[in-house]
């Protein structure tokens, strides 16, 4: 799952902090996320996109090549 | 409540379980210490729920809950293949093995000071085994990356 989470936070001049307060999570999860280490739940996905006012498509896009289910 | 306080209280706890379990060995009253061992965790799991400044988000219940999942998953092969051990040593038939196994007595070796080690030895494999884990997917769900912020 690629995102653009981070370009998102420099549209709109917020910090990870920032964020990570604004939607009940903590920094180091919205760094994970921002890195691809973490894939988010649908709630939270649209929570980060509802912060941002935009539909979830233009935060979250799926990789095909890189599928997310993942059982370790 | 602070998450400080918390900690602080949870540390007076563990220090009068010692306590607690000191005496316990002390006067030989196994019931003392497992039964303030229970009260210590009630008490803990109760100021958990009060504490304000906790974030506990998805990711971070996902690393508990796959970091227990795997935890269990070993440990309980590991508890299966030693009960197996152990009922055949219990279930020992004479007429199975070589006639020199009349020696052997089966009771002496599963006595109460033997299961204490294998209890104690389960234990520590569990907390080895979920702190590995918790190590692993919290290293996999990125909480030591690190960012140029």
């Amino acid at each position: 799952m690629k995102n653009k989470i981070k370009v998102f936070r420099a549209m709109n001049d917020l910090t990870q902090e920032d964020l990570a307060q604004a939607i009940g999570v903590t920094r180091q999860t919205i760094l994970a996320i921002e890195k691809g280490k973490y894939v988010p739940s649908l709630d939270l996905a649209f929570r980060i996109s509802r912060r941002f006012r935009v539909n979830i498509e233009e935060v979250f896009q799926y990789d095909e090549a890189a599928p997310t289910i993942d059982i370790d | 409540m602070k998450k400080n306080a918390f900690f602080l209280i949870g540390g007076c706890i563990a220090l009068a379980l010692l306590a607690i379990f000191w005496y316990s060995v002390e006067v030989h009253v196994r019931f003392l210490a497992e039964i303030s061992f229970i009260i210590a965790i009630g008490i803990i799991y109760l100021l958990r729920k009060k504490v304000t400044d906790f974030t506990e988000d998805e990711r971070i219940a996902k690393i508990s809950e796959q970091a227990a999942l795997r935890t269990f998953q070993v440990s309980w092969v590991v508890f299966c293949a030693l009960s197996i051990g152990a009922v055949m040593q219990i279930l020992y038939v004479p007429t199975f093995t070589k006639a020199d196994f009349e020696e052997f007595h089966p009771r002496e070796i599963l006595g109460p000071r033997m299961m204490g080690y294998f209890q104690l030895g389960l234990l520590c494999l569990m907390i080895f085994l979920y702190v590995g884990f918790r190590i692993y997917y919290a290293r996999k769900y990125g909480d030591w990356e690190t960012d140029e912020e």
